[in-house]
């Protein structure tokens, strides 16, 4: 008994790292929701591209003699976040502006169209190996209690929380935040009250990109360098789903119950009833569903009624 | 006159018949022979799509340079499948109808391999050394099993040598699998089942989807069984995130691993937690002390290519390449597909310049080699620790 529960809380441990994974790209999802009403299904390829650059700057960094590496690491950061910002506009450029008195349905397509680029274009410039990134935090191993946890998933959690607690503070008590939640209701209404729609819109798209970024940096030496590590996306998207779309703490709500759900299912679950095996990869949406049906806006989603 | 016109006519009836009786082979004409290769380009694997056919191609240079074979030069065109069977389907019937392959040599992975099979069988074609150690490429009770030629030690067969090795270093071992669950998991869990069943054991099975980045649960449930041997059936990231999972939590079994885990890149990701690692693998190593090795090596640093591209899926290229030219040289001037196949199962021990234990084929037999040796990471080098195993 001693020994399932110490092995379940180890993998509710582990659950929540790989949730505050879900989470962090989730946040992204839900930055341009909560700004555009557009699902931006290009948001796991932003990550990919925000860890490849961080990637490249630290590579370099680390060949110059006398840097030492934690200024490598840090260095290497900043610029990752300066591209992500400057990227992040040139994204709103090219896909929000053309676009946004389109049907959602296009840009949605635009989006989609984006990720596939981002993926040829990434691969050209990285080639087609698997890179392994160097990790600021080494492998070191932080044990409380016989439940382990690595420094760098542990940064992972405190990274989503941190900037879960940014956003919700920047939407909700900043003159800023809340006139992106306005635009995001009426643009028409927001431009008339004098809200700077277009410089909305860019910073939102500069928000989620280096969102992303932070998350590529964090994710990438967990999971290794890959033009393909994007696909996680789509295992946030559910995340974000499931939390309320357009939710900030829901972001973290439904990455974290995700990830447990998930590792535990891999873990317990199937070590004492061997069929759960079976349907591993299906339990996370029967969890969905059951929520949905309860709450279709998601655990902290709104329900939104239309006037009429 | 009457005799001559005889004669004349003798002659242009011979002609003809010999023209009709000699349709030209598909690919081949006096000069070249052109084989069709399917690699994953854009796809998961598509580190593995540039490695190998660059691997392949140095060999061909070579051989191309000395002359070719019976005169003809070897030359490849490569499709893309993205991994996707029904991707691999369409370039393989591309290649046949609009390219005109002389062959196929070299695609990659097991579920698109699978699917070729009617494929081979509607054209009575060829698949040499298909880039897969699924045991099923060799397995005779499957559709056009007589066209495909494997070269490597099947995923069964390694993890039964690696149960076996499991219970040679330890009496009282318990041995744990962690696959992947698709057709190269499946294969590598036929090779579980024979061994528990020979050593009347039974081994814990976890699973998990490929492109998975945590693998807590499956550590854990390991950890949890009490195994001391955990066979690892993954490529490269796999081995690398189950070992630092499992020394995150003070878990330290011996890790073995079926051969696509034995890139270099394990060792390196895998750092201190990687070390004593041992994997099962089909062939010696690229820097290794057998002659074909030391002339891969001669090629590559002649043909300026990036260092960093040197290594065991290169090698695996340059290996194979090895094999289909022995067999078109076998084939003979007048090539056929048929001639080519025979030549194929005429293969005895035969051992690439002392890269492979020995390929034999046979009209009844597809399986090129049944041995591997085993590797083991020591200080961040690999090294080999064993014989031949069968």
């Amino acid at each position: 008994m001693t020994e399932t529960f110490g092995g379940l809380t180890q993998e509710v441990v582990s659950g929540i790292a790989l949730g505050c994974i879900y989470a962090l790209i989730a946040l992204g999802f839900t930055l341009i929701y909560k700004a555009t009403e557009v699902v931006n299904f290009a948001q796991g390829e932003l990550m990919m591209v925000g860890a490849y650059v961080n990637f490249f700057f630290v590579s370099a960094l680390l060949e110059v003699p006398l840097l030492n590496g934690v200024w490598a690491f840090i260095i290497a950061l900043v610029g990752a976040v300066a591209f992500a910002v400057l990227f992040g506009a040139f994204l709103d450029l090219i896909i929000n502006r053309p676009l946004k008195d389109e049907p959602v349905f296009s840009v949605i397509m635009a989006t989609i169209s984006l990720a596939i680029i981002l993926r040829a274009v990434m691969a050209v410039i990285a080639g087609p190996m698997t890179r392994i990134p160097p990790s600021p935090f080494g492998s070191s191993v932080i044990t409380f209690g016989g439940v382990a946890i690595s420094t760098l998933d542990m940064f992972i959690i405190l990274s989503a929380v941190v900037l879960v607690m940014v956003f919700y503070f920047f939407f909700n008590r900043t003159k800023w935040g809340i006139a992106m939640k306005a635009t995001s209701e009426d643009p028409m209404a927001a431009h008339l009250v004098g809200i700077p729609v277009k410089k909305v819109y860019r910073n939102v798209w500069i928000f989620s990109m280096v969102v992303a970024t932070i998350g590529g940096v964090l994710l990438a030496p967990r999971t290794l360098l890959d033009t393909h590590m994007g696909f996680l996306g789509l295992k946030a998207f559910p995340a974000a789903v499931l939390g309320g779309f357009g939710s900030i703490p829901g972001a973290i709500v439904g990455g974290v119950i995700m990830g447990v759900i998930e590792t535990v299912s891999m873990g317990t679950l199937s070590f004492h009833f061997p069929w759960v095996k079976e349907i591993n990869d299906i339990i996370v949406w029967i969890v969905l569903i059951a929520v949905l049906m309860i709450r279709p806006a998601g655990i902290l989603g709104h329900e939104e009624v239309d006037r009429v | 006159m009457k005799i001559r016109n005889i004669i004349l006519l003798t002659l242009l009836v011979a002609l003809f018949l010999g023209c009709a009786g000699r349709e030209p082979t598909p690919g081949v004409t006096d000069s070249e022979i052109l084989i069709g290769n399917i690699q994953d380009l854009s796809g998961p694997m598509k580190e593995l799509g540039m490695a190998l056919p660059h691997g392949s191609n140095l060999y061909f240079n070579y051989i191309n340079g000395k002359g070719g074979i019976h005169g003809r030069k070897i030359k490849m065109v490569i499709e893309d499948h993205q991994y996707n069977p029904q991707k691999a389907v369409a370039a393989a019937k591309k290649l046949v109808e609009q390219n005109q392959v002389f062959c196929f040599y070299q695609v990659i992975g097991t579920s698109p391999c699978e699917a070729l099979r009617p494929t081979l069988e509607e054209y009575e074609i060829p698949l040499i050394a298909p880039a897969t150690q699924s045991g099923t490429m060799s397995d005779r009770s499957r559709r056009g099993w007589k066209y495909i030629f494997h070269t490597d030690t099947g995923y069964d067969k390694q993890a039964n040598i690696l149960v076996d090795y499991a219970y040679e270093q330890n009496g009282d071992a318990k041995v744990g699998v962690i696959y992947q669950d698709d057709d190269y998991g499946a294969n590598v869990l036929k090779g579980i089942a024979e061994a528990e069943e020979r050593h009347g054991i039974t081994v814990q099975k976890e699973a998990y989807q490929r492109g998975a980045t945590d693998f807590a649960g499956q550590v854990m449930n390991l950890l949890k069984g009490g195994t001391t041997h955990v066979i690892i059936g993954g490529v490269v990231r796999e081995p690398i995130i189950v070992m630092k999972t499992a020394a995150a939590m003070s878990y330290a079994p011996q890790f073995l691993g079926i051969s696509p885990t034995m890139d270099h890149r394990v060792v390196l990701g895998a750092g201190k937690e990687g070390e004593g690692f041992i994997v099962a693998n089909f062939a010696q190593l690229y820097n290794s002390d057998a002659e074909g090795a030391k002339l891969y090596r001669e090629l590559f640093e002649n043909s300026g290519t990036d260092p960093k591209v040197m290594g065991m899926y290169n090698f695996y290229g340059f290996m194979t390449a090895m094999v289909l030219v022995e067999g078109l040289e076998r084939a003979g001037k007048r090539l056929t597909r048929a001639r080519l196949i025979r030549a194929m199962e005429g293969f005895k021990n035969w051992d690439g310049m002392g890269v492979f234990p020995g390929i034999s084929y046979g009209p009844s037999d597809r399986a090129g080699t049944e041995s591997v040796v085993l590797v083991a990471n020591r200080g961040g080098t690999q090294q080999i620790i064993s014989d031949w195993i069968e």
